[in-house]
């Protein structure tokens, strides 16, 4: 008999037995009880709002899409793309001027760039946070990203992009907003490190913002557009030229990954197993030993490593993990399992403010207790939300290779 | 990626046996395709509670020997079985899990329904009565708190009420908790025990039930209490001086239980084990009876190496088992499963009757291999409810199999090696 | 019994606590009757809740039966009207498979019109966009004004409209005899099963609309009625597939109908004959689990990857012509035996045959003859007076009106219990707390249930309130409901077994089609309330007063 044999409904709702373990494991329930709970938002709600859409709820929009409930679910139910599908199906509510604004990190972040100093300091003013805060709703604690006064895209193409054919093998680097117009040493550093491994690293091309930002701020046409855009792009790379895509970013990985297809509807199947984050495609390398590490022998830090929620999500958090302990002079701790509140943009809206702190404090507690040299993270807002509430810095897994690397000796090693 | 041992299964079996291997020096890696059933724990581990026949078991390590041949406890040994238990006490205090009981010897516990259950051991505060007949206490104050919907004092102060003991109900309102009760379905006892682990609430807690207590000389609280913090339970306990305190389970999610896996989880971790959660093994390449390497749907390409291989995926819940209208079948490695072919012969009709489809499961050779077409796969194990054999719900065996297995796979392993 | 026996004098008392029971019982209170009701075990539990719940619109019996078809399709457009928040008005398509005959869909038009049912010949594709879980094969598709009906808030809405007129309902009530004086039936000796006391009560006359076991009923009378059980059976799947009613156009056969209703959708039936002593246990075989599946894939290919929560069966009860006791001239329609003309006794009535739709039809009939025979000159308003919870003109006001943040429990019981919504309390946190969290049952929900709704057990209070109806079938809100049952009934040792006794029920649907999913919700369930609780068959239901229901 062929029937039942594949039981399977729209993201999983269906395959829910209510055992109640993604509610053990949300972040938000414990701090915000406006928000109803991974199982009431996602599958028990899907069954209602199937029944009628009246039962949809704008409260859906406390979920921080941090997919815990979805690595926790025994069932193989994806909560949090059950509750995002919602929201896209059934919320009326237009997303604010801020939210656009907190949004559209590609645009805000072009214009930015260009006034980066004055924007940087306008925005540490007392009375432009007072501003924001009462206006435009974002919370006054909350400490700005800097702005670059250049972008990553103009260093690569004065410093970088002449070299990039010299090299025996090649990727197509994702760098995201964040590198391009908050953080270009990020990509500064991936570029160094990749070709000490060998390869050339290369622009897609006009890159857009992967979206995640868009989704969670209900603006899902141009969520799409920007998808439909980047696999396009994908393909080029993967198909035409044969490049595999690289990101840094943990966030845009699993964005352009899983949520294309989960949330958006847009097919990226021929690329998916192509599109790698940096940590993951460097580990691959070393696993078939296609590349060699040479570190410096003069490197030393204590490192206290936190998982990003999207990063544990991708399951990916293990090859982070074990090039840092492949560093000699590294001495590692395993930060616990906890979201840092931040969630994107989520953080940075006035009305989440309090709630996002109290979700990220059991992961400050501990941080602080360990009293690391530096934090490393995949992912460049929790980064802002560490830095931000904690005194320690935060590294990206790839700037500590580019410290902890003997760069010469690697390339010579991969030449 | 290559390990010495990889676990598929990261419920209490495969952390057992991740555990045990990492002590011994392996290189192990868990896979968990989510949490596990720790999760709904009554708070005790069951070893033996009665016979397949029926029979009520009061020393469960003598009780062993008379068990049928493909039994798990039988294909692990009579004298592995004594041994284990015996050193189950040590094995979970180094992982800073006290149990409380005796290796040879089944006590009571009293459920939530306000049963006695027979049990083995029990996590921590749980009281063990000694059999279920005497009476806990004389006078007992049942204390809920507002609005917990899944602790019914009715049930539990029926059942001591049975036994003779004067009980009387009561809840104690903590504002701290207010906020929970403002969403209607997150009361649940995890979300209590994390607002509860604040030591300065678990002190109003306390201070209200000493207002509430008259002369009792027992109280008998929920078990939300010690999530991740232990030191609130023990404050209870002293704070609360000469009267005997009891906890007793809530509905699911299990406060003990999780905190159990988080523990195990933890000491894993920290002796260097790896754990995958979320992430499910998809593809297996098995070759002459051996397990070549594995795949999993997040390593995608990259493909899972080890010299051992153990199976500690569980039963139908977490999909160790599959059912289909038609047949029941092993996902991971296709193995040989023990159950009959007609979908009317796993069940009884009547729910509370022995449920056959709760003994389907793998076999195994007396090396713990399971088979696939006919044949034993020589490096790889099986442990935990994937196991066929035994009902662990009729005879109560569920931990016993599941600690047991995976101490018996680890020495196998590690006895192979050396 | 020794005691003195009570001499209670009633106009009617009616036997049998179904639709047609209940609506008999409020059309005769209306009229102004002193009525009292007896069932022997809770309102709904025979055919009345072991059916589709489907609204019809007469259009399946539209080509063999145009008089069904005309009584459908008016009590269609009142039930519209009286019992607005027990109906959804869904329509329905009767579409034409590749391997069905075309020719028949003109036929079915034409005897559809005949019959006063509006029906439309519909575009296939555009039936498939109005209802894509359709099959896509489709060659033709009719729409027709079908729709879903709730029998267990449509039968509650009749108790409660009778009690507001001053009837006495009296449920876990059986028959044990009727008293005779002379030729004339006069009262009933009924055994309370909570109490187990035997009682006598009067009346002038007495209906036997005990549906299937009318035939037992009228036996006990002395009189015959030739019935023939045809079991039929269904399957839940855990949500709605469809919103929109889905039939084969084609002779009526099994598996040609899937209905959508509240939460989840159900295909069905099968039929069978069977013995009329096995109609109290009707368990689903495999093999009509098998053939409603296939069947139902036809209609809708996403049922063979849908999760099956339940499966259920009910007897119809089929009445041989008084002139064919062989069972070959079947009826479908309304049969009203006055048994003093038929039988010589006088003051007893039979309703029986008919349909969940024609429920008030019957009602209205066997109301008129007694008014006859009493001389009573009242018209009948059944037809045009909305049942309480229908009677507030926008059901959205009422959720307005209840100011909080989790407004979905409200909405929810909203729907379940339309305008009779407004009584329940939900003014603070712990009544809106969820009982029963895959159908949104709060608190406050389950006390005006148990409160006002004559519950008596935890089955009972599933079928006021949809409490373990969703897809983990009590194993998160039984727990939680016997609390307060244990509570309101001060008696925690009958609510352990009802507990018992209730999940028991849940299990006997679930067997069936227990794989996938719904054996891990079992396996689940299990360890929750065998392992953890302890619960166990030894304490169940061998010394509850209460009888156990064999009903899904």
């Amino acid at each position: 008999m062929k029937m039942q044999e594949n039981n399977i409904s729209a993201n999983g709702f269906e395959q829910c037995i209510k055992c109640t373990v993604c509610t053990v494991y949300c972040p938000v329930v414990p701090v915000n009880p406006l928000y109803p709970g991974p199982k009431q938002a996602g599958p028990d709600g899907e069954r209602l709002r199937l029944k009628k859409g009246v039962f949809f709820d704008e409260s859906l929009k406390y979920c921080l899409n941090c997919k815990r409930c979805e690595v926790a679910c025994p069932s193989g139910v994806r909560i949090g793309d059950i509750i995002q599908s919602a929201r896209i199906k059934y919320s009326r509510h237009s997303p604010s001027l801020r939210d656009m604004i907190l949004a559209s990190t590609d645009l805000v972040g072009s214009t930015a760039t260009i006034a980066a100093p004055i924007v940087n300091s306008v925005v540490r003013l007392k009375p432009v946070k007072a501003v924001m805060d009462g206006v435009m709703k974002i919370d006054k604690h909350r400490t700005f990203p800097e702005y670059a006064s250049r972008t990553f895209e103009s260093w690569y193409r004065k410093h970088a992009r002449a070299s990039q054919d010299g090299y025996r093998n090649h990727l197509s680097y994702f760098h995201g907003c964040y590198v391009n117009y908050n953080f270009p040493k990020l990509g500064i550093d991936f570029v160094k490190v990749m070709n000490a491994l060998g390869y050339g690293v290369h622009l897609l091309g006009g890159e857009k913002c992967c979206g995640v930002a868009l989704i969670s701020n209900g603006m899902i046409n141009s969520a799409k557009k920007n998808a439909a855009h980047n696999v396009g792009l994908f393909k080029e790379s993967v198909e035409n030229r044969k490049y595999p895509v690289v990101a840094t970013s943990s966030t845009c990985t699993f964005t352009v990954r899983d949520e294309y297809p989960h949330l958006l509807g847009v097919d990226n199947s021929s690329v998916r197993d192509n599109i790698f984050l940096a940590t993951r495609f460097i580990y691959g390398l070393i696993d078939e030993g296609k590349v060699k590490l040479v570190f410096r022998k003069d490197y030393g830090r204590k490192i206290a490593y936190h998982t990003p929620c999207h990063l544990e999500k991708l399951g990916w958090g293990i090859f982070s993990t074990s090039l840092m302990k492949m560093i000699p002079g590294v001495t590692f701790s395993m930060l616990d399992s906890n979201c840092c509140g931040i969630a994107g943009t989520y953080g940075f809206k006035k009305e989440n403010y309090q709630v996002s702190q109290a979700i990220g404090k059991p992961l400050f507690d501990q941080i602080c207790s360990i009293a690391p040299d530096v934090v490393v993270t995949d992912c460049e807002t929790c980064k802002w939300q560490i830095e931000m509430s904690t005194p320690f810095k935060v590294m990206h897994p790839v700037s500590i290779l580019a410290e902890a690397l003997d760069l010469e000796a690697t390339a010579a090693a991969n030449r | 990626m290559k390990f010495d041992t990889i676990i598929i299964g990261g419920g209490l079996s495969g952390l057992v046996c991740g555990i045990s291997l990492q002590k011994k020096g392996k290189r192990t890696l868990i896979i968990s395709s989510g949490q596990s059933a720790l999760h709904f724990s009554s708070g005790s581990f069951d070893f033996l509670d009665r016979m397949p026949d029926g029979t009520p078991v009061e020393n469960p390590i003598e009780a062993v020997s008379k068990l049928p041949a493909g039994h798990p406890y039988s294909v692990i040994g009579r004298e592995n079985v004594a041994a284990y238990a015996g050193n189950t006490k040590r094995f979970f205090e180094e992982c800073g899990v006290t149990l409380s009981g005796d290796p040879d010897r089944n006590r009571f516990r009293i459920t939530p329904a306000g049963v006695f259950k027979r049990t083995w051991m029990s996590i921590g505060d749980f009281a063990l009565a000694d059999s279920d007949r005497e009476k806990i206490g004389e006078r007992i104050l049942i204390v809920n708190i507002l609005g917990f919907l899944d602790f019914n004092t009715a049930f539990i102060a029926e059942g001591l009420e049975n036994l003779g003991s004067q009980c009387r109900c009561t809840a104690v309102k903590i504002d701290e908790l207010e906020h929970l009760r403002k969403n209607p379905s997150e009361m649940r006892a995890t979300n209590i025990a994390r607002v509860l682990d604040r030591q300065e609430v678990t002190d109003k807690f306390i201070a209200e039930v000493k207002a509430a207590l008259k002369d009792e000389d027992t109280i008998v609280l929920p078990a939300v209490f010690g999530l991740k913090n232990k030191s609130v339970t023990d404050s209870i306990k002293s704070s609360l001086g000469d009267r005997k305190v009891v906890f007793i389970a809530t509905m699911p999610p299990s406060v003990p239980g999780i905190r159990t896996q988080l523990q195990l989880r933890s000491v894993y971790e920290h002796s260097g084990g790896e754990y995958l959660i979320g992430d499910t093994v998809d593809k297996a390449v098995v070759s002459k009876n051996s397990v070549m390497s594995i795949g999993t749907v997040n390593f995608g390409d990259m493909s899972l190496e080890a010299d051992s291989y153990v199976l500690a995926s569980g039963s139908f819940f977490s999909k160790g088992l599959v059912a289909l209208p038609d047949r029941i079948f092993e996902p991971v490695f296709g193995l040989d499963v023990d159950c009959p072919a007609e979908r009317k012969d796993w069940y009884s009709t009547q729910l509370f009757d022995r449920q056959e489809y709760v003994s389907f499961g793998v076999r195994t050779d007396a090396g713990l291999h399971p088979f696939k077409s006919g044949e034993p796969v020589m490096n790889l194990y099986a442990a935990g409810s994937v196991l066929s054999g035994c009902n662990s719900l009729y005879e109560g065996c569920g931990a016993g199999v599941s600690i047991f297995s995976a101490m018996r796979v680890a020495d196998l392993i590690s006895n192979k090696e050396e | 019994m020794n005691e003195p026996e009570k001499k209670t004098e009633y106009d009617v008392i009616i036997i049998g606590g179904g639709a047609t029971g209940a609506g008999t019982a409020r059309d005769c209170a209306l009229r102004g009757l002193k009525v009292l009701l007896i069932e022997r075990h809770d309102i709904a539990t025979g055919a009345t809740g072991r059916n589709h719940g489907l609204l019809h619109s007469g259009a399946r019996y539209a080509v063999t039966d145009q008089e069904s078809a005309q009584e459908c399709i008016k009590e269609n457009m009142i039930l519209k009207k009286i019992a607005r928040h027990c109906v959804e008005e869904t329509d329905g398509f009767f579409l034409t498979l590749p391997e069905d005959d075309l020719g028949y869909q003109a036929k079915f038009v034409e005897s559809c019109r005949a019959a006063g049912i509006d029906a439309k010949i519909v575009d296939p594709e555009e039936a498939l966009r109005l209802e894509p879980s359709a099959n896509p094969d489709i060659i033709g598709a009719v729409r027709v004004p079908d729709g879903s009906v709730d029998p267990f808030r449509l039968t509650s809405a009749n108790i409660i409209d009778a009690k507001l007129h001053g009837a006495r309902i009296l449920v876990y009530h059986e028959l044990v005899d009727f008293i005779f004086e002379a030729d004339r039936m006069t009262g009933v000796k009924v055994l309370d099963h909570v109490s187990g006391e035997i009682s006598s009560y009067y009346a002038r006359f007495i209906v036997n609309a005990g549906g299937i076991w009318g035939a037992g009923i009228a036996k006990k009378a002395g009189a015959t009625v030739n019935m023939f059980p045809a079991k039929g059976s269904l399957l839940i799947f855990g949500h709605r597939v469809n919103n929109i009613v889905l039939n084969r156009c084609r002779k009526p056969a099994n598996a040609d109908i899937l209905v959508p209703g509240d939460t989840i959708c159900v295909i069905g039936t099968t039929s069978t004959r069977v013995p009329y002593d096995e109609i109290d246990d009707m368990r689903v075989t495999p093999d009509e689990v098998d053939l409603l599946l296939s069947e139902g894939m036809k209609l809708s290919p996403q049922l063979a990857v849908t999760r099956i929560i339940r499966a259920y069966a009910g007897v119809r009860p089929l009445v041989a012509m008084d002139d064919d006791p062989s069972g070959r001239n079947i009826s479908r329609g309304i049969v009203l035996l006055d048994h003093e003309e038929r039988d010589g006794i006088k003051g007893f009535i039979t309703i029986t045959g008919g349909k969940l739709m024609t429920y008030r039809l019957m009602a209205e009939w066997t109301t008129d003859l007694i008014c006859r025979k009493l001389g009573i000159d009242k018209p009948c308003v059944t037809a045009t007076l909305p049942l309480p919870g229908s009677r507030s003109d926008r059901m959205e006001d009422i959720s307005g009106k209840i100011s909080s943040v989790h407004l979905n429990p409200v909405k929810a019981s909203v729907g379940r219990h339309g305008d009779l919504a407004g009584q329940i309390a939900h003014k603070d946190d712990y009544d809106l707390s969820l009982v029963c969290e895959c159908e949104d049952v709060s608190v406050g929900e389950v006390s005006y249930a148990i409160d006002n709704l004559d519950v008596n057990n935890l089955v009972d209070l599933r079928r006021r309130t949809r409490v373990g109806m969703g897809t983990c079938q009590g194993e998160l809100c039984a727990c939680r409901a016997a609390g307060m049952l244990a509570h309101a009934k001060e008696c925690a040792r009958d609510a352990r077994k009802d507990l018992v006794n209730f999940m028991n029920e849940r299990w006997k649907g679930m067997y069936p089609v227990s794989w996938g999913e719904t054996l891990r919700e079992n396996e689940y369930t299990l360890w929750v309330y065998a392992g953890v609780c302890g619960l166990t068959a030894e304490k169940s239901e061998k010394d509850s007063k209460v009888p156990e229901t064999k009903e899904d």
